[in-house]
């Protein structure tokens, strides 16, 4: 498991003082968290109480079996959903409870995503694409525009800017995906399933990738997979069945 | 990039966007047709009554309340002084193109050959002053009416209403077109008329006034204000067609002069003044001079617009402006449907579009701005093709010349579809245009903009 040695590191969020403080904690940490979706009168408990954390500018891999609640999990620690119960602290604040607009404005500041199907938005190139997050910030055209591109060439994609993302190969819009979750500078990234539509070799690439970025950017990553050959020697692991965490 | 976002789709759905803006733009342009014909008519119908009564007119107070049972009690006492009065007054001379008398009667009207009569409704009007109002084009819209017909004759010449001229039996002596001379029964003559004609063989020295031996004859007869029966033998010079059956079954229109010593011999009276000003929007600055003045001058007499005269205009713009309003509902609500169902579309198919969004961080309000401004956008297209649709079809409609005429007129006017010369209203259609747009997308937006972010980014 990797620990955090460098909290200086933490160059990307300036605004935010607590988080800097604070450097020490873990990234995320969730204590008995659960979900439960009901469908009319049927309850379905995704998430029987997990807790656990995740540690700043780690990459931790959260595995299990189809439909143990890994998505679910991820949803929550994404602000995508609300739990049920038990608590959840991202950058040391308490966002169990968030409005949905006080949760759009954390994940805009805070939280990158890369999707199983890339969800790019087909009518915007390859550049507009990584641009679109910064829509949130306070910048001029120029500078949302450099900020792109250099986030597309560190993804090794300078030349396909002005494409549409239906004119590249899936490899190709995953990189654009994850250079659209890291322009915005997040502390934490969630992927679910990033490399299930994508070829073995492409997906060791995209974990690759993840995994360097993460390193440079000091970028907490979060990637559920079912493939567990891509689940990096000294990175931390989740492993969750039946809704709750697995002992290893 | 929101509009980036917002017209890239439009482009992209091409087809659908067509329709809709289609439908925004075939609405809008039968509004802008329609309202650019009303306009016209607003404008039209409005000169030809300046035209044929000026702008404003003065009447003896109560005249027109209770004129009608007992006109010659409401006349205006010495008129010419009354006109005077307003001639000499700097600003209604500066403002008023004309103030002339006029004088309404009735009475019997005998063909003096065929002894055919009839009861009649008559005007009598100085024929130069109001061949002179029937120039008037206050709005510059190319309107001119026709002359009176009367200047050229003498002071006892007539025009009559083609009914009129039909059943005195006049039809071959006038040439009227498409009248034929009704067939004379001698018989049908009852005993009051005969009385009448006899009365006229009584006067005899009626006849052969002036140059008028050549026209066919009439006899008017009518009471005085003293109640007397007085009658003028008259020559007819023309038939007109008046626009009301009624009246053009017994019209007769003559000099003033010639209504005002038949009715009231030697006295000055009026029963009405019409003034027409120069400028149509000094009508109100020059009414309230003329109460100044009338008032000044202590005068039983009030000013009237035209409108309040005669409310035939009212009418007519009322009937025209609630068949518009109707219509624009109805275009209104087949619009708002089509943008629902344009927006509710793309909202369908953009859903995991919407989840990604959202879940990048943008509030709410971003993803209904993003679908707001696709709607404004189509509706700002669709506004477009109907300007300039109207812009295209009224010019072709104006260039054809086409004719109509309105329920207040005897002659009709060419159709002018007035669309960019009304540029409020047609700046308020397409603003409305744009504003439906809009506004019919703000439900199916705010439905997008609820729509669960975990469910979104499920769909496939
Ligand atoms: N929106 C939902 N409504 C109802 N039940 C749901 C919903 N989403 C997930 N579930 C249920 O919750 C449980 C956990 O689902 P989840 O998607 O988290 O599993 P998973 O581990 O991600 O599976 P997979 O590996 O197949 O993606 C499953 O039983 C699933 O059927
Ligand atoms: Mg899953």
């Amino acid at each position: 498991m990797n620990t955090l040695n460098d909290p200086q590191s933490f160059a990307y969020d300036q605004t935010a003082g607590p988080i800097l403080s604070a450097a020490a904690e873990p990234a995320v940490s969730f204590e008995n968290l659960s979900k439960t979706y009901r469908m009319d009168r049927i309850e379905v408990p995704a998430l029987r109480g997990v807790s656990g954390q995740i540690e700043r500018a780690d990459t931790t891999f959260i595995k299990g079996p189809s439909g143990s609640g890994k998505s679910t999990l991820l949803n929550l620690l994404g602000l995508l959903d609300r739990p049920t119960g038990g608590q959840l602290t991202i950058l040391g604040e308490d966002v169990t409870r968030l409005s949905d607009r006080a949760a759009a404005d954390f994940r805009a500041q805070h939280i990158g995503f890369v999707f199983q199907g890339f969800n790019l938005i087909p009518v915007l190139s390859v550049r507009e694409n990584v641009e679109f997050p910064l829509l949130n910030r306070k910048m001029s055209a120029a500078a949302r525009k450099d900020r792109a591109m250099e986030y597309l060439d560190a993804v090794g994609l300078s030349e396909f800017v002005d494409r549409r993302p239906g004119e590249i190969s899936g490899g190709q819009r995953q990189r654009v995906a994850i250079a659209r979750a890291l322009v915005s500078e997040p502390s934490l990234v969630i992927a679910d399933e990033p490399t299930a539509n994508l070829d073995t070799k492409t997906s060791r690439e995209i974990v690759d990738l993840m995994d360097r970025v993460r390193t440079e950017l000091n970028t907490s990553v979060v990637i559920c997979t079912h493939d567990t050959d891509l689940i990096t020697p000294d990175s931390s692991v989740i492993h969750i069945i039946d809704g709750q965490t697995a002992k290893e | 990039m929101i509009w980036k976002i917002a017209l890239r789709n439009i482009i992209k759905n091409a087809r659908r966007s067509i329709t809709t803006a289609l439908a925004i733009g075939i609405g809008g342009l039968a509004a802008l047709l329609f309202g650019g014909f009303v306009t016209s008519i607003w404008y039209g119908v409005q000169t030809s009554m300046i035209q044929e009564q000026g702008n404003l007119q003065i009447y003896r107070n109560g005249y027109l309340e209770f004129g009608a049972a007992n006109p010659d009690a409401y006349t205006i006492q010495n008129w010419d002084q009354v006109a005077a009065l307003l001639a000499a007054d700097a600003m209604l001379a500066e403002n008023l193109s004309v103030i002339t008398p006029r004088i309404d009667l009735a009475g019997v009207a005998g063909n003096a050959e065929t002894g055919n009569s009839k009861t009649f409704i008559g005007t009598g009007i100085v024929p130069s002053e109001v061949d002179q109002m029937r120039g008037w084009d206050g709005w510059s819209i190319g309107q001119t009416g026709t002359v009176t017909g009367l200047a050229a004759g003498g002071s006892d010449s007539v025009i009559v209403g083609l009914g009129m001229a039909r059943m005195m039996g006049m039809c071959e002596a006038l040439a009227v077109p498409n009248c034929q001379d009704a067939p004379i029964v001698e018989e049908d003559l009852t005993g009051e008329e005969q009385d009448f004609s006899a009365l006229v063989e009584e006067e005899g020295g009626l006849g052969d006034q002036g140059a008028g031996a050549s026209k066919p004859q009439l006899n008017v007869m009518a009471a005085t204000s003293a109640g007397v029966p007085n009658i003028a033998r008259v020559g007819i010079e023309a038939a007109q067609a008046q626009s009301v059956r009624a009246i053009d079954n017994s019209f007769v229109m003559m000099h003033f002069e010639q209504a005002r010593s038949l009715l009231y011999g030697d006295s000055q009276e009026a029963t009405a003044l019409m003034l027409q000003v120069v400028d149509p929007a000094m009508v109100d600055a020059v009414k309230t001079r003329v109460v100044e003045v009338l008032n000044g001058a202590g005068l039983d007499l009030s000013v009237y617009h035209l409108t309040e005269v005669d409310p035939t205009f009212d009418r007519i713009f009322g009937m025209f402006s609630f068949i518009f309003v109707v219509v624009a509902i109805v275009l209104s609500i087949v619009i708002v449907f089509t943008i629902v169902n344009t927006i509710s579309m793309t909202i369908v198919e953009r859903v995991k579009e919407i989840g990604t969004i959202r879940a990048l961080g943008f509030r709410k309000g971003f993803v209904r701005a993003l679908f707001l401004t696709e709607s404004t956008l189509i509706g700002v297209i669709g506004a477009a093709v109907a300007l300039g649709g109207a812009i295209i079809v009224s010019n072709m409609v104006n260039a054809a010349g086409l004719q109509w005429t309105p329920p207040s007129n005897a002659t009709p006017l060419t159709v002018q579809l007035m669309v960019l010369d009304n540029p409020i209203f047609a700046a308020a259609v397409v603003g409305t245009l744009i504003a439906i747009a809009f506004a019919a997308a703000v439900l199916p937006t705010f439905k997008a903009a609820r729509l669960n972010i975990v469910e979104s980014l499920q769909r496939a």
